[in-house]
């Protein structure tokens, strides 16, 4: 019962949350093209009336307000036609209605968070009720005034299929409950509000468990004045067989808020139904078509029913099992086809399976990483509410630019990147597009800001970058911030332009003065390193003072598993991300020159690279110590690039990586250039490097 | 934890009542001519001849990483953990006892592994007070006179 309840709950969050987002980006199109279109307003109104149901029957008392009382303004916008509403309200009283649903967007969103939190809701949503009345109120007095004087027959034919809709059930009340032999009528508990929705919820939940029912009154979903009915003579349903009937009462039993309920028995249809089965088949006949009319009454509804029925929603930690298991099996593929036994052997039919296994074997893996796969629009669909906040508070006009919504990416990655983009935009609101619309003038810019999101795949990574056509960064000041500071660890002129601007990632650099309500902690930057450093990814900061700044995340696409080369020191195997490798190549001792306090360094390309060997680095034993001996690699990881020497490469190979055991964490392992191990085909172990890291360490000993 | 406690509360109870035992099953094993004693309720399994994987960085005693069926746990050497000397065998071969300590696997390196003994509680004395071998929480002298020292699982544990 308890698990039930999670997953109730875990269903409702996720749904509501979506609709949210949903409702967001409805608004934003909106606001965008001024006006309101009669499918918006339905969208909203049918989003606001899913959000007050669920939290009904959740018990969510305060978001069930806010999504009424919200869901009565669409209402009136409705009701009133949806023209005439766009037509008479001035622009500022349009403003004023996207800042409150916008108000309430957030306030409904921070409810969803403490119950995520499981922090007790919000008492006292009086102040924001109100504030959805006054502007009820003030549009009720503008239409009224609008309604007397022109379109009145536009906006009343809802109304009258309303009531047509009403008379009809009337109609259905008096004969049809007569004729199922099983009725059970339900109370529900006095004062719970929102009866015919429980009623629904009912129904739904009964469909489940057989699908051979009716009820009264039919329209329950759409016409809220059901309730009273409700209230009043209970809700009945009819059933047509015993089965069913208890079947439904099991359902019955498992719902909350139902006070009371009676199951009566039709004496007379059962007699009947014994005495001429065709006239009872008749009946049911009847009955079916009656049966799916609710579904139909709104197409909007049934649409959404037809989507999710092609979707699933799976918890995410049983694709992160499925995940390691299509790695198991990869790995166990290539240990029994390249299994040592087998060396020699002609085995004809074996090596066609085998081949056919590893086709196989393949498609899986691939199967099961796209499963992982969501588009990356809805974190960018996110920033669109941020720089429309921001534009308004801070009186700046940007435009953000979206380009490649549909890059897939893995679901984990998506869920860490959300926050270091925010930074990232805020960051290019507040300090990067200028403080004025002149001032842009001046420069010769537009005076429109520009702020484009950009997603791409470039083989195994994802790139994604935030530019903004703002002020620039001014390295002359970063460097004076960051001396004042004391972060600097050399002296000023040493700095490179790259290094400078890698300056504001470190933690406690911030290059505003002064401290805004959005950034300017000087937590901003580090944090958005430190996040995309977890998911294996880099940042880079490029900039050009009075053209922009342009921040750049490469994020691989997926941690679970990389391509990897396998090389030797000693007796010991390790694995180097093959993105991380640049080249590999022999060199001769001439090549190599000594720096003073002896370290080795190598010039390709006309830069001056250093050269770590591994096997010093680790103290490892091996018999390759000559650099002409053994080979030499050049890697690569965000802004670092160096050499590694090694004995010898052995071959690429995909792997997937294993965290060490967590016992190995004390020894800060992680910082010292390991990222994990992998099991190789011939079951043994491989520890995969961690380029970065290892520079860090290098660097440390050197 | 439970055998400190056990020995602590154990002692207390002797002096009551001498009648009340809590017999326990221990595996013993050799390393450096001692005998160890080890809660078998730890004990997961026993494997010999394990290819283990070096790791660099690591303390000295920690012999590196095995594939255990997919599972990588670490393995100590409890000779070198001792601050004994270390135990090559021509051969190469090896002993390594797999624990799993409130859900952490690791494997300890021993000599070699004797028997599964039933050992009172009751009977384990408390270590000497210059004892300096941390990881031994406890002694025991057996019926055949030899004494087994037990091994305190959570200071393993605790790296």
């Amino acid at each position: 019962m308890d698990n039930g309840m999670d997953n109730m709950l875990d269903m409702y969050l996720f749904e509501t949350n979506s609709l949210l987002e949903q409702l967001d980006s409805i608004l934003l199109n909106a606001e965008k093209s001024k006006l309101f279109t009669v499918d918006d307003v339905n969208e909203i109104f049918r989003i606001m009336h899913t959000i007050k149901g669920s939290s009904a029957m959740m018990e969510f008392s305060s978001l069930m307000k806010i999504a009424h009382k919200t869901e009565d303004l669409f209402f009136i916008i409705r009701e009133k036609g949806v023209e005439t509403f766009d037509a008479v309200c001035s622009e500022a009283e349009h403003h004023e209605l996207f800042n409150l649903v916008f108000n309430t967007i957030d306030f409904m969103r921070s409810e969803i968070e403490k119950i995520e939190n499981d922090e007790p809701l919000t008492d006292n949503i009086d102040q924001e009720l109100e504030k959805i009345k006054d502007f009820i109120d003030k549009i009720n007095t503008h239409l009224g005034n609008a309604q007397n004087s022109d379109s009145t027959e536009s906006t009343n034919t809802e109304t009258v299929a309303q009531s047509a809709g009403k008379e009809q059930n009337k109609a259905v009340n008096e004969d049809l409950p007569d004729k199922s032999p099983y009725f059970l009528k339900i109370f529900f508990d006095e004062g719970c509000g929102m009866e015919n929705l429980r009623a629904f919820m009912l129904v739904t939940a009964i469909k489940d468990v057989c699908s051979d029912f009716t009820f009264y009154p039919q329209d329950i979903e759409t016409n809220s004045e059901t309730s009273h009915q409700i209230i009043d003579s209970g809700f009945l349903m009819g059933f047509n067989s015993k089965e069913a009937l208890d079947k439904s009462l099991a359902v019955l039993k498992g719902q909350s808020n139902i006070y009371t309920y009676e199951t009566i028995e039709n004496e007379q249809p059962a007699k009947e139904e014994k005495s001429s089965s065709n006239e009872t088949a008749a009946k049911t006949e009847k009955k079916e078509t009656k049966a799916p009319k609710p579904v139909s009454n709104s197409s909007s509804s049934s649409h959404s029913l037809q989507n999710k029925q092609s979707l699933i929603s799976v918890n995410l930690s049983k694709l992160d099992s499925l995940m390691a298991i299509v790695g198991e099996i990869v790995i166990t593929e290539s240990m029994v086809t390249s299994c040592p036994e087998l060396a020699g052997l002609k085995l004809d039919s074996f090596t066609k399976s085998a081949r056919q296994l590893r086709k196989l074997t393949d498609e899986l893996q691939d199967i099961s990483m796209s499963i992982r796969m969501v588009p990356i629009s809805g974190v960018f669909q996110k920033m669109n509410r941020i720089v429309r906040d921001m534009g308004q508070k801070l009186n700046k006009d940007v435009e953000l630019v979206l380009i490649g919504e549909d890059t897939e990416v893995d679901k984990a990655i998506v869920d860490c990147i959300g926050d270091p983009i925010m930074h990232i935009v805020r960051n290019s609101m507040d300090h990067g597009i200028e403080e004025t619309a002149e001032e842009r003038i001046k420069n010769g810019k537009n005076p429109k800001g520009k702020i484009t999101l950009k997603a791409e795949h470039t083989g195994s990574e994802v790139v994604i970058s935030i530019a903004d056509d703002g002020k620039g960064m001014d390295t002359q000041a970063i460097l004076e911030k960051a001396a004042r500071n004391g972060i600097l660890t050399k002296p000023e002129s040493e700095y490179s332009k790259k290094e400078i601007l890698n300056l504001t990632l470190i933690p406690g650099f911030s290059t505003n003065e002064q401290v805004t309500e959005f950034s300017g902690r000087g937590v901003g930057m580090d944090v958005v390193k430190k996040n995309i450093e977890q998911v294996g990814g880099v940042v880079s900061i490029s900039s050009e003072l009075g053209e922009g700044t342009c921040t750049t995340l490469k994020i691989p696409l997926t941690m679970a598993i990389v391509d990897g080369m396998e090389i030797a020191v000693g007796k010991s195997i390790f694995t180097i991300p093959i993105h991380n490798i640049r080249q590999s190549f022999k060199v001769s001792a001439s090549e190599i020159i000594h720096n003073v306090d002896n370290s080795e360094v190598i010039k390709r390309m006309d830069e001056f690279y250093p050269v770590f060997r591994l096997h010093e680095l680790y103290g490892l034993q091996t018999d390759v110590t000559n650099i002409e001996d053994g080979i030499i690699i050049w890697v690569e990881a965000g802004d670092k690039s160096y050499c590694l020497f090694v004995d010898e490469l052995l071959g690429g190979q995909q792997v997937v990586v294993k965290p060490l055991p967590a016992y190995l964490n004390d020894f800060n392992i992680k910082n010292s250039g390991i990222a994990g191990c992998t099991i190789l085909g011939d079951g043994n172990i491989s520890v995969i490097l961690d380029i970065s890291n290892l520079y860090l360490k290098a660097q440390n000993i050197n | 934890m439970s055998n400190s406690n056990g020995a602590d509360s154990n002692s207390e109870k002797l002096t009551e009542n001498t009648s009340v035992e809590s017999i326990k099953k221990y595996l013993t094993f050799v390393s450096d001519n001692l005998i160890f004693g080890i809660d078998a309720s730890y004990i997961t399994e026993i494997i010999i001849n394990h290819n283990i994987t070096f790791l660099p960085i690591v303390p000295y005693y920690i012999k590196g990483i095995i594939n255990l069926r997919g599972q990588i746990i670490p393995i100590i050497d409890i000779r070198l953990k001792m601050g004994k000397p270390e135990n090559i065998k021509e051969d190469g071969s090896n002993c390594i006892i797999v624990l799993n300590i409130d859900s952490t696997m690791l494997g300890i390196m021993v000599d070699n592994v004797q028997q599964v003994l039933d050992i009172d509680t009751s009977k384990i004395s408390p270590p000497t007070v210059n004892n300096c071998e941390e990881l031994v929480n406890g002694m025991v002298t057996l019926s055949d006179g030899s004494t087994v020292l037990t091994i305190d699982c959570d200071v393993i544990k605790r790296t």
